[in-house]
């Protein structure tokens, strides 16, 4: 603690940073372009940061955490100097080095060797400062026997140890990080977060962007968490993480519940179509099902032939699986020639929706029937309000209409004579 | 601008690398590799003369050597501006995940440019002395000052077309007519003697023709370049590097948001 306040001077300081992208909605980057459509360039501007404001002592190590798109690789790259605000301002003391992009300017056909040259050359490094520093980047990087051989014939887990040990050798003030902690396998990685830590506490000052909380919580002071390109909550990583992993949990969770709400639609619109395997004629979830159907005369008793101005009563015994309170019945009848005749459910007739019981009987009474004769099939079915089937019945039954004289046309129209 | 040039100082090492490795990489997996340096301007110099001894005669004496001394210049000043004029995006990849002083690059461009345009000078001073010119020495010591002076207007014409280019790309083919033009416009091909005396204040605006001029001076004619025209080559060279230098310092902030 004392020695932290020896050198809490402030390396890093971030007022108030505003970053605007400007989203092309067609961009046109040629001279034609520019002429003829200048006044038709449209473009959105997309505030990725919204202003956003913290100072980083000497030796401090702080974690920027939020989710994608919140801004924090922005505010990185703004403190790479690879972005620069549109508004506010940034001051930072001392040698940079980051490992955002490990291996910028890496040569395929150069040695590992000239590699390490060229790459610690772009970090700023001079001539006898890479010299001094060759043998511990080589011994770090682990790549001895290959150290001479062109990158080319490197894997990618032997590239990333040498760009790694270039960015990490460069003894930098201020060290900036991005999700590269993934680097090698998991005992080299071990190694270069031993060499985190041994770096911070010589005085390097760390900022680090990173989805590992534990990353985070092993090797930083303080977390900062942005949102929607605000800082949203700011503080020792113990204190914050619970809060944005909450935070994170419940958006999953939302977005989770949203899918598994697709998923159920989805599944009930192929199961409201699926055929039952012993009636072809019959698909619907089963939610609710017709168990025996009836069709009765005026005098009560089964008949399968009536005259056009009889009356039919129609009988549906049912069954659900449970109480539906949100049901419609329905009827179709066709003509044998598969003329539809007339159709009709419960919810056009009495514009509420049906509540079916876990057993019960649905009584149609059908005043007449006044077509012409010939045969006739009945559709039945219970659905949902939407459409989306419970029990579907193809051609129930046939109805029989018969008159005693035989006339033309389709329907029977009711009539009588008055001659005077 | 101070600021700049004390961290472009700061990242002199990788100026040297980028040079080293433009080089190395320009004649990399060819059989001939660095003779190329050597072979490609005496080739330029075989054609010329068998061109302009055979086919068109001109009157001037030595023809051959008269064009190749002002070629040899012109090739790397025309080099920056056609192709240094593209060196920021071909090194996006690099501007776009690490910072450095983004000068660093047209400087590293115009300076490989410009060592390759020194091993073409050796040619060229011992063709001068096979063809029986006597150089002046006073002359020999304004050489590296006559280069300097290209290397600096260079610079400047690199730095604003290579930060332009970034935002308007159409500059790379627009840039290769003017090459064309400016050609024509600087006495390489024709002495000043043709231009009419009230055009040459005009031809004298153009600062290569002053470069051209003092090359010739030096390795033709074997005399001590005229100080006047170097002179106002030099200011007007010094003028586009400070524009090169303010134009590129206020582009280059925006780089890597536009590539």
């Amino acid at each position: 603690m004392d020695q932290k306040r020896e050198n809490n001077s402030i390396v890093i300081d971030v007022k108030n940073i505003k970053k605007k992208f400007r989203v092309y909605s067609d961009r046109g980057g040629t001279l034609k372009d520019r002429i003829l459509f200048r006044t038709r360039r449209k473009y959105e501007d997309h505030w990725v940061l919204k202003g956003i404001s913290f100072q980083v002592r000497k030796g401090e190590a702080i974690g920027l955490i939020g989710e994608n798109g919140c801004g924090k690789s922005t505010t990185l790259k703004m403190l790479t100097r690879i972005l620069y605000p549109d508004a506010g301002k940034i001051t930072m003391k001392g040698r940079v080095s980051s490992l955002i992009e490990l291996g910028a300017g890496f040569h395929p056909d150069l040695t590992g060797r000239e590699n390490v040259y060229t790459n610690a050359a772009i970090f700023g490094l001079k001539q006898h400062e890479i010299d001094s520093r060759l043998d511990k980047i080589i011994a770090f990087s682990e790549l001895e026997e290959y150290i001479d051989h062109p990158v080319r014939t490197y894997s990618s887990g032997m590239y990333m140890r040498l760009a790694f040990a270039v960015a990490i050798n460069v003894d930098a003030d201020i060290l900036l990080i991005d999700e590269i902690l993934a680097v090698g396998d998991a005992s080299f990685q071990a190694k270069c977060f031993q060499k985190l830590q041994e770096i911070k506490s010589r005085g390097t000052t760390i900022v680090i962007v990173s989805h590992s909380l534990n990353q985070i919580e092993q090797i930083c002071d303080r977390s900062i968490w942005i949102d929607e390109g605000l800082i949203r909550m700011e503080g020792t990583p113990r204190d914050i993480h619970p809060y944005y992993t909450e935070f994170m949990t419940r958006k999953t969770q939302k977005r989770d519940e949203k899918e598994a709400k697709e998923a159920k639609k989805a599944e009930e619109a192929k199961l409201a179509t699926q055929p039952d395997p012993d009636n072809p004629n019959r698909t619907g979830s089963g939610e609710a099902r017709m168990t025996s159907v009836r069709v009765l005369n005026a005098t009560g008793e089964e008949a399968s032939s009536f005259s056009p101005d009889e009356e039919i009563t129609i009988q549906i015994d049912y069954t659900a699986h449970k109480d539906l309170s949100n049901a419609v019945v329905g009827i179709a009848i066709y003509r044998s020639d598969q003329t539809y005749i007339y159709g009709t459910n419960s919810l056009i007739d009495t514009a509420e929706s049906v509540r079916l019981k876990e057993q019960g009987t649905i009584v149609l009474h059908i005043d007449r029937l006044p077509v012409a004769n010939g045969s006739y099939t009945v559709d039945l079915a219970l659905h949902r309000p939407d459409g989306l089937n419970y029990d579907f019945w193809k051609e129930v039954f046939t109805l029989h209409i018969a008159d005693r004289i035989q006339t033309p046309g389709i329907i029977h129209l009711p009539h009588r004579w008055d001659i005077r | 601008m101070v600021e700049t040039i004390k961290e472009i100082w700061e990242y002199r090492t990788m100026i040297a690398s980028l040079v080293r490795k433009d080089l190395r990489g320009r004649y990399q997996a060819s059989v001939l590799g660095f003779l190329w340096t050597f072979i490609v301007p005496l080739c330029q110099l075989i054609i010329y003369t068998l061109v302009f001894s055979v086919i068109i005669r001109s009157n001037v004496e030595k023809f051959y050597l008269y064009l190749f001394v002002a070629l040899i210049p012109w090739n790397f000043f025309s080099s920056c501006l056609t192709g240094g004029s593209s060196c920021i995006l071909q090194q996006q990849s690099l501007v776009n995940k690490i910072y450095f002083p983004r000068e660093v690059i047209p400087i590293a461009y115009v300076t490989s440019s410009f060592v390759n345009m020194l091993y073409c000078e050796i040619v060229v001073i011992l063709v001068s002395l096979f063809s029986g010119v006597v150089f002046s020495p006073l002359g020999l010591l304004c050489l590296p000052l006559v280069m300097s002076v290209e290397y600096v207007l260079a610079l400047g014409i690199t730095l604003i077309f290579s930060a332009l280019d970034v935002y308007f790309r159409d500059l790379e083919h627009i840039l290769g007519i003017v090459s064309m033009a400016w050609m024509f416009l600087t006495p390489i091909m024709y002495d000043m003697s043709i231009i009419p005396e009230n055009l040459k204040p005009v031809f004298m605006l153009n600062p290569m023709t002053g470069i051209v001029m003092a090359y010739r001076d030096i390795l033709y004619s074997g005399s001590i370049p005229h100080l006047g025209t170097l002179g106002i080559a030099a200011g007007t060279g010094l003028f586009f590097c400070v524009i090169g230098f303010l134009v590129f310092g206020k582009l280059k902030r925006r780089f890597s948001e536009v590539m």
